[in-house]
Parts: structure tokens; C-alpha cells; sequence
């Protein structure tokens, strides 16, 4: 039996989208933890460029560096992970776009075309020039690979709205990086599920999602029976939580079988949908984003690729001009997709990576990690499109105008979504822990 | 006018003295209630109030002492000198620091704070007295009479109103609070009950059908102290049991990056190998713990012994990448530290000591200087392979540091030659001079074949960061380290040397320094001598939450101020003192323990006392359990055909279909931890855990559903019953193969009317193993 007449003899003719819609609605909306004022966005979406995108080639233009190319100034004496020589000119043309004239690379013409929905953070910085550390920083808030991250924190604050899917899916080709969604001392259920968009089908994609051996009808049945022992079960052992609360959950993963196959299975989109983002592995994550966010999912985060893909420590020309494509289409894809469906006014996206790169070079042709500064995007609910927030020194190294930390950014992300980032806490060995710990200020201008 | 008159002021006394009246003192003061005050309360205050616990930066901008005094990176305002002044240069966004964040003030306020700083930044006199600034640090003497620190005498069993149902010195206690709170407790349970909840609790192996029936018509009257007895001769009880310390010592097998400086460790097994057969031996508490942090100093050692150093030698460890700064690797190493004194402190000690990192502990008696005299313990302390055969000090301690400096050397040659950089053939020469060090050591190590443990040994280490391009270790053999306090958990702001000693709080003066080695023996003792009486409560109130799935302080490893306060203070007092005068016996508390009436209560709800104490804090029943995740596969396995029975050695795959051995061998990797772990609450063993989680999720039940263990496991256990032709018998012999018991007469139609064909068979199979009461502990 093939996945369509799976799923058509499972629902009686019961539409798709109608099954997931009646599954859905069934289920009680669990109660807030947050928010503490009323969100702007309901949702969010980080697209995670691993390895650090390099701010000056994409968003963030550096003029002077052209004048100045080879030599060395006094302000590139900052540690970086390597040894690094003189100052490295971008190569790609900026022009001015959208309402407020901001400057973006040529490599990102689809993004230039929404960059009226998106507020370029150009001030960010972060505290370590190594992946590991600073991909826990941007995700969790510390260096430390033991914390709670971002997405398991919204998961704790907001609860999910679809209880046949997790509130907290992660897309990530070939699932690098397992600790970037753990819930660290939240209980386990925030943890993210992670989901490997790269493979083509929904019953890969989740583990243990469909059984090899029985059809959904005989699955019922066999269900029918366990349930009713289970009830034999309860009813001579007497009213209990886990009896009652497991019971329920053999029902949701029975249906969440179905849910999945049918939010996971693009095969149904249309093709102007496709063609709007793309047939890449990173268009098929942004467009799944947009699936689960329509079903209810409260966080998706979309890796772009397996491993790092853009540390570009040498060769960064070559590579953008292969990498950006399909990122760009994507990206923006995603941003007029929502918009056109009413959802990304609650829905907020963010885009970056764990740093950014020098402005000098690495190996003559490449560029060095950059946490000092670099450029992050924002937009969509809650956020005030079509500005540029803070800016980097004249060669791109370090923010020195309305510097935007990671806890910064955390709790602006936070703020979007209802919650007050001091009062979003668990207590853990004694104390009370929060996303942004003892720092972060919400950045009121990035805000609608 | 006033401008005019202020800037002269500057000229004439740039440090005007505090003000105390006059025309002109008041047209100053009066600007600053004008002018600056107005902007601090606009702009600043929100996060720099006497008002808040934590000011930031420790500055406070609502007070005019706290303008004058400053913050953290010092006096914010200098008197006369806008251009030196801190506050100012924030304002201006001139430096690092750029104050207020949310964006710089218009220029007109900035001007304004200018010309008050250049006219001596005249303030009026405090609106109210201030404390005394902090510096005295917590209150060990009033810190000492904490419960959990108080010293330890039996305690004489209260009196009960129904003397007939103790059966232990607990139950009195037990009996008392029930009465107390207007509650009974609950009948005995059936002896079916009884001796699946005694097996699975002490051995996590279902008893079999023919067990639980012999056990039920047994006519002895001891027959359950019998039982009790056996099970805990039994080795699977070290097999389960061991397991609950794994998780107190956060074991694993690898490291959470696991790259080239914190790689894998291949012989993690040994430790958890080891714990089993100490549980099994009944080694006492105090030995079992000294041995894991002072094996190798402790008398009457034996190099087999060094595997218990794994709760050290195989404990998380960041990655150093050697082309990051000094400061950022002592950053790393400091985080090294921490993890064990977290690990320690909360695991054995029930303290949150890691909380005193940074500053003096918030709320429990403990002071930054107490966490660095610790955290130098770990600063003094290798992780190495140590052999597990005999071989001279001298020669070990050369082997060790050898292999330590080997795999740094090739590592950073290594990344030299991937990675040459921007010089080259600078890095060509180093790679060269690299592998010459490399070469000649490897040549002058001896080669070692042998079993080799992963453990610790005596060596401090320092950061070297005089290379400008790669930082590294460096490990002086038997050199103890004493840390200074850093200050804010910030390395680079390092204070007053600390000696490596134990907390103030738990010794009756200032503690001495400790002088064995690290310490590492000398903080093993006081844990058993100053801090017995906490360490024993610590123990004793795990044990009990392992048993009735909630300790009697509800946070095991927090008995400090912001842990919960015991249920029964006495009953945890009186079993800890009669723990310790029974030779820290962990066989003698479960016996002590299971013996009791409380334990033996049936588990069935109760409507009337569920809604007095709907969470069982006093006991009028057994609380019911979810099964833990190695539990439930295990009697999985169990009821389908069998465990193996193979016990030690290396781990096994969970995802290997025909790996039929208890869980508890099962590889525990920090950063790719087994996905079905994952799934049912197995505790992230990066950190400390102090108990598991119980979720119930959706995708749990996908695994009982559909996975290929459970479809296994179901094939296996129809093919225990095949044989038996007649549908009601088979139907019977499932039952008791599975859950032990024989069905109900509904539960026979049910599955008798559902399987019709082998297949549903075998649905039926998976639907018994997927069951709630194969999940549940009643």
C-alpha cells in the first residue's frame, strides 16, 4: 500500500487538510505560562545559518574596504579563531531597496524585494569565537552545552497549540549538532523533535512513525483492543494520572501518525508554491516551517544544510555565490508566503548565524570568525520591517553603534512572542534560571 | 546664568566637597534635581535601583552615594572631569560601554550630564540611610544551625495510636504523621502486588509466573523478610541498583562534543562495571564514595580499585580549541571545575555550591572563597588513563602526562597542517618542531598494553597563553593548584588566593587547608567526618525517593534553604543516624525500608485521602510509578524469552536487534544520547541530575506502537505460546508469560474474539508488552 491510499483508507474520504483541521480543533488549547502582555507574534521560526554568514558580503556594506584593501589597521588587533592578513574587500554590488532604501548584496535579490518586512540588525555581537560555544550562546543563551535553548523555553512558557504535533520541530538535514534543541533541566517534552527534512518522506522523517506491518485499520483495531485492556486495567486499579494520561497519548500518537503524514508531505502543495521557494533541501524546511506554524507548531527552527555550512574560512567569494540562491529564494519565499496567508503579522522569523566574518582575510581568500559584530534579520509579528538597527565600525569588525547582544536579541524574541524574558524562569539546583540569565534588554526600536 | 555660574564653579573647585549649604550648593543640587535626576530616573534606574536585589554592574543611580561610589568597572562619575568620567563615556556611546541601551539620549541630556560632572557633580545628601555596603559575606555562625548540618542521634519512636501496624521503627514515624494530618494508611497489599513491586524496586526483573505463585502460597510468616532477603543476594540488584547512582554521577561514555582535547572514553564501562559489583558487595556508603574521589590514596588500595576514579576520570569535559585566547580556555577550564563541584557538591553533599561561582551564595551559607577552595580540588586534578596493572609511580606519572601532551601535540599539528593559515611556512616549521616532541615521547613512552581505567591523578594545571597563536595546558605531575576567588566568575578579574580546603559552613571554625595531593582525599574525608551528618541524610533521602518515588525532601539534591523541607524530619534524622552506626550499609537501609508497613501499603487511590494530600506527602499509600525507561525494557525482554543474563563488559547498541541484555549496558553518550533514552526521560548526563523526569508524550507511544523492538519483542513472545493449541489455554500462558498473572475472564473474551489469525496473535502479544500495567509499578 502506497502513503496516499494509506492515508485515504485511514480517513474514509475525510480530506486531508479536514482530518488535521478536525484533529487539531478537537484537542483543548493548554493553558499559558506566559504571556505576560498581549503577543504580537504567536509564533516564531529561526532559519540558522551554521558556521557564521559573512555580514560584509551580504548585508552589511563596507565601501572603505576597498580603498584600504590589503593593509592591516589598528582595529583588526582583535583575537579571532585564526591567523588572519590584511583587509579582504566583498566583491558583490550593494544597491538600495524597499521604502527605506536599505542596502543589500546583489547575492540577495529575493530578500532585497521583502526587505521592507525586515528589520537588518546590523549591530549584533556575541561573546566567542568558536562554534560550539557561540552556537550554544545563540541557542541557549550560555557557552555551556547543558542550558535549556531557545526553542524548549517557548515550548516551557507557551505551551503547543496542536497537541497531535511537538511545539518545538527542528528541521535539520542529517541532524548535526543534537544539542542545539535540548531541553537541558526543562522536563524532557521541550525538548525539540528534530526532523530530517532532507529525507523525501514523512515516515523518515519522524522515527517510529508508521508501523511496517499493519494498515491503519487493523493498527485501529489492535489499538481498540490495548485500550480496552488498559481500561480493564484502570477500572481495577482506580482513577490514576498516568493511567488516564497514557491512554490519551496512545490516542494522539495514533492520530499523529496521520497529522504527520499529512503536514510533513509536501507532495500536495501547488507549484506555484514549490516554485516560490524552490526544490532546494533548505526550501523544502522553510516551506515545512510554514506547514507546522499553520498547524499550530509554537517554534520551528530550519537549519540550512548539514554541518557548517558557512564557514567560509577560504574560497568565501565562490561559495556565497553557490550558497546564496537557493537561500535567498527560500528565505523570501517564506516571508510572502506567510504574508499572503495572513500569518506572518504572528509569526516572527529570524535569520543568522552563530557570529559573523572578518573583514580581513583568512587565507587569502576566506574570512575568519567574527563575533565582535554582525548582522542578524528580524521580521514579521511584532517586528518593524523595512529598518536597519545599529551599525558596525567603517570595516565591518565590531558593533559600535546600538549594539544588539545575543540576550538582547532573546528577549526582543521573547517580547514579540508575550513574555517577559525576567519573568520567563524554572527553578534548577537552587536558583532560579532564565534564557537570558542576568542580561538583555528588549530593543524597543526593532519592535512594531 | 546658570550655565555661566556652573562651568566657573568647575574651574575654581573642580572636587567640591560634599554639599552642605548655601545659595550656590543649592543652584547646583538644584540642577541636578532639574536636570539629572530626572533623566537617571527616565533612563536608568530601571536597571540600576537600591531597589533591586541585583543591581547591574552593581551600580546604583537612585541613590547619590551610589552615583559617587559606582559600579563594578568603578566610580561612574569623576568630579570635574567629564572627559574621564564613566557615566559620561557610556553616554556618549564613546567606549564599550554604551549606556542606556535601548539607544543613545538626545545630545541636549548628554550636554546636560557634561556640565554637571564638570561643575563637581553636585547631589543632595541620600533621601534615605543605605545599608552598609555588602562585604561580610554570608552568616556562617547562624548558616550552621541549618536542620540538614545538625548533628545526627536516633530519635525514640513516637508514640501511635494503632500500635498493631508498625512493623518497623519507620512506620512509627510514618504511623504518627498520618494521624497527625487526619489520615489512615492503606491495607497491605496482595502478595502478587507485593512481590512484583519488591522484585522490580530491588532487581528491576519481573518475577516469573511460577514465582509469584509460590510466593503467594507461601504459608511461612516470614516469607516476605525471605523474599526481601534473596532478592537482595541477588546480582541484577546491582545491575538496578547501581543505576540510580549512575545517574547521581552523571556517567556517560563520551563528552558532549567529544573532539580532539575532550575525546570519547572507551573504558567508561569499567566504572560503571565497577559500581555494579559494589552495590552487589554491599560496600559501604562512605568507602563507595571516598573510593570514587581517592581510589588511589586511599588504604589498602588496589590498582583494580583506580576504576572507581571514573565518576571523575570520565566526568564532562569542554572542548579546548587551541586557537582560542588565554582567557577564553581558562574560561573553559573554570567550567571543567565547576562541573565537578556541582557534580560533588549537589550529588553527595545535597548543596548548590556551584551557585557561589560567581558571588557569595544568595541564599545557603556558603561564600565564593568556599567554592574556589573546592574548585581547586579540580584544578589539581588529571583526567587520564591510568593502567589498571602494577607499574611504579614514577613511571606512571610519566606515562600519563606523556599521552596527555602526545594528543595535544598531535592535535595542534594536526590542525596546523589542515590549516596552515595565512603564514604558511611559519606554521610548516611548527608542525616540524611538533612532531619531533611528539615522536621523541612516543619513543620514550613505554608501550602499554594492558587494561587501563579512566581516572584521575594529582596534577594541577595552568593555562599557557604565551604563545600568540596557540593556547594550551600545561599539567605539572603532583603540583597542587590553589585558585584566587574570581570575581563575577570572570577569569580575568582574578582576587585573593584561596586554599584548596572544604565549605566554612560545614566545619565548626574557618576550615583548614587540605595537604594530601589535590585533596582529593582530604575533601573525601570531610565529607565523612565534618559533613557526615549531611552526606548520610543526603544518601538516605535518595534511597527513599527510589523506593516510593518521592525523598522525604522532595529536592534530593538540595537540602539546603531553597531545597523542600522533609515530610518527616525525624524519620530522615533517625534513619541517618542508625544508617551510619550500621556501617553505611545501603542493603541495611533497603531491608530497613521494605520491611516497613508504609512500603508494603497497597497503591490503590483513595478518594477521601486523596483529598486531604492528593500528592501522598504522608503516606496513606504506596504511590503508584511509571516504570523507568530500563526497568520497562527490561521486563519487556524479560516476559518475550529472556535477558541475557551476561553481566560487565563493554556497551551494547540499543538499536541492535538481537541485543537482548539489560539496559543498564546499554552505551550512555552525552552528545548523541540513544533516541529511545531520549524519548523516556533518561536523564542528560552532561550535568548532575537529581531525579528523572516522568513524561507522557505522543512519540513515546509511536515507539510502543510501531518500533522494531517492539514488533520484535511482540514476535518473540507469541512464539513462547504457539505450541499451546487450545485458544483459551494459549491466551491463558500469554498472561502468565507476560504480565505473570492469568487473565480476568473479560480480559480472556477480549483477546480471545481478537485472535484469529497468528497474526493477531501477535498483535495481541504487542498489545500485552505495550500495556499501561506492563508500564506501572503498582
Amino acid at each position: 500500500m502506497n502513503r496516499r491510499d494509506f492515508v485515504q483508507s485511514l480517513s474514509g474520504g475525510f480530506g486531508l487538510m479536514g482530518l488535521a483541521g478536525a484533529l487539531a480543533a478537537e484537542q483543548p488549547r493548554p493553558v499559558f505560562r506566559a504571556p505576560h502582555f498581549t503577543p504580537k507574534a504567536r509564533h516564531s521560526i529561526f532559519l540558522f545559518m551554521t558556521g557564521g554568514p559573512s555580514h560584509i558580503d551580504l548585508f552589511d556594506p563596507k565601501p572603505l574596504l576597498a580603498r584600504h584593501a590589503g593593509e592591516r589597521p589598528g582595529a583588526v588587533d582583535v583575537r579571532t579563531e585564526r591567523t588572519t592578513g590584511g583587509l579582504l574587500p566583498s566583491p558583490f554590488q550593494f544597491q538600495r531597496h524597499g521604502q527605506a532604501g536599505i542596502e543589500v548584496s546583489e547575492l540577495l535579490p529575493n530578500l532585497a524585494r521583502t526587505i521592507d518586512e525586515i528589520a537588518v540588525v546590523r549591530g549584533m555581537y556575541t561573546f566567542n569565537p568558536t562554534h560550539t560555544p557561540a552556537r550554544n550562546l545563540i541557542q541557549s543563551g550560555n557557552i555551556a552545552a547543558t542550558r535549556p535553548t531557545l526553542g524548549a523555553w517557548l515550548s516551557y512558557g507557551l505551551g503547543t497549540e496542536n497537541q497531535n504535533l511537538p511545539g518545538f520541530v527542528v528541521l535539520s538535514p542529517g541532524n548535526n549538532g543534537g544539542a542545539l534543541w535540548r531541553s537541558g533541566f526543562l522536563p524532557s517534552e521541550h525538548q525539540g523533535t528534530a526532523i530530517n527534512q532532507a529525507e523525501p518522506v514523512p515516515e523518515k522523517m519522524i522515527r517510529y512513525l508508521r508501523n511496517p506491518d499493519l494498515a491503519p485499520a487493523s493498527q485501529r483495531e489492535q489499538l481498540d483492543l490495548a485500550q480496552a485492556l488498559n481500561r480493564e486495567h484502570a477500572a481495577g486499579f482506580g482513577p490514576d494520572p498516568f493511567l488516564e494520561g497514557r491512554i490519551q497519548a496512545m490516542e494522539t500518537a495514533y492520530r499523529m501518525q496521520f497529522a504527520a503524514l499529512d503536514v510533513f508531505d509536501l507532495a500536495g502543495e501547488p507549484a506555484h508554491i514549490r516554485r516560490l521557494y524552490g526544490s532546494s533541501q533548505f526550501a523544502n524546511g522553510c516551506l515545512l516551517a510554514r506547514r507546522l506554524v499553520e498547524r499550530g507548531v509554537r517554534t520551528v527552527h530550519v537549519y540550512y544544510g548539514q554541518g557548517q555550512v558557512w564557514d567560509d574560512h577560504k574560497s568565501i567569494n565562490k561559495n556565497l555565490k553557490k550558497r546564496c540562491p537557493d537561500m535567498d529564494q527560500a528565505a523570501a519565499a517564506l516571508i510572502l508566503d506567510l504574508k499572503q496567508r495572513g500569518l506572518l503579522e504572528e509569526t516572527v522569523i529570524v535569520w543568522g548565524g552563530e557570529f559573523g566574518r572578518t573583514p580581513v582575510s583568512e587565507s587569502g581568500d576566506g574570512r575568519d570568525h567574527n563575533p565582535y559584530g554582525y548582522t542578524m534579520w528580524l521580521a514579521g509579528g511584532g517586528i518593524r520591517g523595512g529598518q536597519v538597527h545599529g551599525a558596525t565600525d567603517e570595516f565591518g569588525f565590531k558593533a559600535v553603534e546600538n549594539r544588539v547582544s545575543i540576550h538582547d536579541l532573546h528577549a526582543t524574541l521573547l517580547h514579540t512572542l508575550g513574555i517577559d524574558h525576567e519573568r520567563l524562569t524554572y527553578r534548577y539546583a537552587g536558583r532560579d534560571f532564565r534564557l537570558t540569565d542576568v542580561h538583555g534588554q528588549v530593543v524597543r526600536p526593532l519592535l512594531a | 546664568m546658570h550655565r555661566t555660574l556652573a562651568l566657573a564653579a568647575c574651574l575654581s573647585a573642580p572636587l567640591a566637597a560634599q554639599p552642605a549649604g548655601g545659595a550656590e550648593t543649592l543652584d547646583r543640587t538644584a540642577f541636578f534635581e532639574r536636570k539629572i535626576r530626572p533623566a537617571l530616573a527616565a533612563h536608568c534606574q530601571a536597571c540600576h535601583s537600591s531597589k533591586s536585589k541585583a543591581p547591574m554592574g552593581g551600580l546604583v543611580l537612585d541613590q547619590p552615594s551610589g552615583i559617587l561610589r559606582g559600579g563594578s568597572r568603578g566610580p561612574a562619575v569623576v568630579r570635574g572631569n567629564p572627559g574621564t568620567s564613566l557615566l559620561l563615556q557610556a553616554l556618549r556611546y564613546a567606549g564599550g560601554l554604551q549606556m542606556p541601551p535601548a539607544g543613545k539620549l538626545p545630545a541636549a541630556v548628554i550636554s546636560d550630564f557634561e556640565e554637571w560632572i564638570a561643575s563637581g557633580a553636585a547631589i543632595p545628601r541620600d533621601t534615605t540611610p543605605e545599608a552598609a555596603p555588602a562585604a561580610k559575606g554570608p552568616d556562617f555562625t547562624r548558616g550552621r544551625q541549618w536542620w540538614a548540618f545538625q548533628p545526627l542521634a536516633e530519635i525514640a519512636a513516637p508514640a501511635v495510636s494503632t500500635p498493631a501496624w508498625p512493623k518497623t521503627k519507620i512506620d512509627h514515624f510514618v504511623l504518627a504523621a498520618l494521624t497527625r494530618n487526619k489520615l489512615a494508611p492503606s491495607r497491605e497489599a496482595a502478595r502478587r502486588t507485593l512481590i512484583r513491586r519488591a522484585s522490580l524496586d530491588l532487581t528491576g526483573v519481573p518475577p516469573s509466573y511460577a514465582e509469584i505463585e509460590a510466593f503467594a502460597a507461601d504459608p511461612r510468616p516470614d516469607a516476605y523478610e525471605k523474599l526481601i532477603g534473596s532478592l537482595l543476594l541477588s546480582p541484577r540488584y546491582g545491575e538496578r541498583w547501581g543505576r540510580h547512582w549512575l545517574d547521581v554521577a552523571r556517567w556517560a561514555e563520551d563528552n558532549p562534543t567529544s573532539e580532539a582535547t575532550n575525546q570519547p572514553y572507551p573504558f567508561a564501562w569499567r566504572y560503571r562495571d565497577w559500581v555494579i559489583e559494589a552495590m552487589n558487595a554491599d560496600i559501604p556508603y562512605d568507602r563507595f564514595v571516598k573510593m570514587q574521589l581517592a581510589a588511589d590514596q586511599l588504604p589498602g588500595f588496589r590498582r583494580d580499585d583506580l576504576r572507581a576514579l571514573g565518576y571523575l576520570g570520565a566526568a564532562p569535559v569542554y572542548h579546548k580549541d587551541a586557537r582560542l585566547s588565554k582567557e577564553v580556555i581558562e574560561t573553559l577550564s573554570t567550567d571543567d571545575w565547576d562541573e565537578r563541584v556541582d557534580a560533588v557538591t549537589r550529588g553527595i553533599l545535597g548543596l548548590s555550591v556551584a551557585c557561589a561561582r560567581c558571588h557569595d551564595h544568595k541564599f545557603d551559607p556558603i561564600s565564593a572563597r568556599d567554592y574556589h577552595g573546592l574548585a581547586g580540588v579540580f584544578a589539581s586534578t588529571m583526567i587520564v588513563k591510568r593502567p589498571l596493572t602494577p607499574i611504579d609511580p614514577a613511571t606512571e606519572s610519566r606515562l600519563v602526562w606523556n599521552q596527555d601532551r602526545i594528543t595535544r601535540l598531535d592535535y595542534m599539528s594536526k590542525m596546523l597542517t589542515g590549516e596552515p593559515g595565512t603564514s604558511p611556512e611559519e606554521s610548516r616549521k611548527r608542525v616540524i618542531a611538533m612532531t619531533a616532541e611528539s615522536d621523541a615521547l612516543k619513543r620514550e613512552t613505554p608501550a602499554f598494553e594492558g587494561p587501563l581505567a579512566h581516572a584521575v591523578i594529582d596534577a594541577g594545571v595552568w593555562v599557557n597563553g604565551t604563545d600568540s597563536e596557540l593556547t594550551t595546558l600545561d599539567f605539572r605531575m603532583g603540583v597542587p593548584r590553589d585558585l584566587p576567588v574570581f570575581r563575577g566568575g570572570n577569569v580575568a578579574n582574578p582576587g585573593e588566593i584561596v586554599p584548596r580546603r572544604f565549605l566554612t559552613v560545614l566545619e565548626p571554625g574557618e576550615p583548614a587547608p587540605f595537604r594530601h595531593g589535590a585533596g582529593r582525599l582530604d575533601l573525601a574525608e570531610k565529607i565523612f567526618t565534618a559533613a557526615a551528618p549531611l552526606a548520610a541524610r543526603v544518601i538516605v533521602n535518595r534511597v527513599w525517593g527510589w523506593h516510593f518515588g518521592r525523598a522525604l525532601a522532595a529536592t534530593p539534591s538540595d537540602l539546603g534553604t531553597q531545597g523542600e523541607r522533609p515530610t518527616h524530619p525525624e524519620l530522615l534524622d533517625d534513619l541517618a543516624a542508625r544508617f551510619i552506626a550500621n556501617g553505611w550499609s545501603l542493603k541495611w537501609l533497603h531491608r530497613e525500608i521494605m520491611l516497613s508497613a508504609a512500603y508494603r501499603q497497597d497503591s490503590r487511590p483513595d478518594a477521601k485521602a486523596a483529598s486531604i494530600d492528593p500528592g501522598n506527602r504522608w503516606l496513606w499509600r504506596m504511590t503508584p510509578r511509571r516504570l523507568e525507561m530500563e526497568s520497562w525494557r527490561d521486563r519487556m525482554i524479560e516476559a518475550a524469552g529472556g535477558l541475557d543474563p551476561a553481566m560487565y563488559g563493554p556497551s551494547s547498541d540499543l538499536e541492535d536487534k538481537a541485543n537482548l541484555r539489560r539496559t543498564v549496558y546499554a552505551r550512555v553518550s552525552r552528545g548523541r544520547l540513544n533516541a529511545v533514552f531520549k524519548l523516556f526521560d533518561f536523564p542528560d548526563a552532561s550535568q548532575h541530575s537529581p531525579a528523572r523526569e516522568v513524561t507522557t508524550s505522543p512519540l513515546q507511544q509511536l515507539f510502543a506502537m510501531n518500533s522494531p523492538f517492539m514488533l520484535d519483542q511482540a514476535r518473540r513472545l507469541a512464539g513462547r505460546v504457539e505450541s499451546v493449541e487450545e485458544p483459551a489455554a494459549r491466551v491463558r500462558q500469554l498472561y502468565r508469560q507476560a504480565l505473570g498473572r492469568d487473565p480476568s475472564a473479560r480480559e480472556q473474551d477480549l483477546a480471545l474474539s481478537f485472535a484469529t489469525t497468528p497474526e493477531r496473535w501477535k498483535q495481541l502479544a504487542q498489545a500485552l508488552l505495550a500495556s499501561n500495567e506492563m508500564m506501572f509499578l503498582e
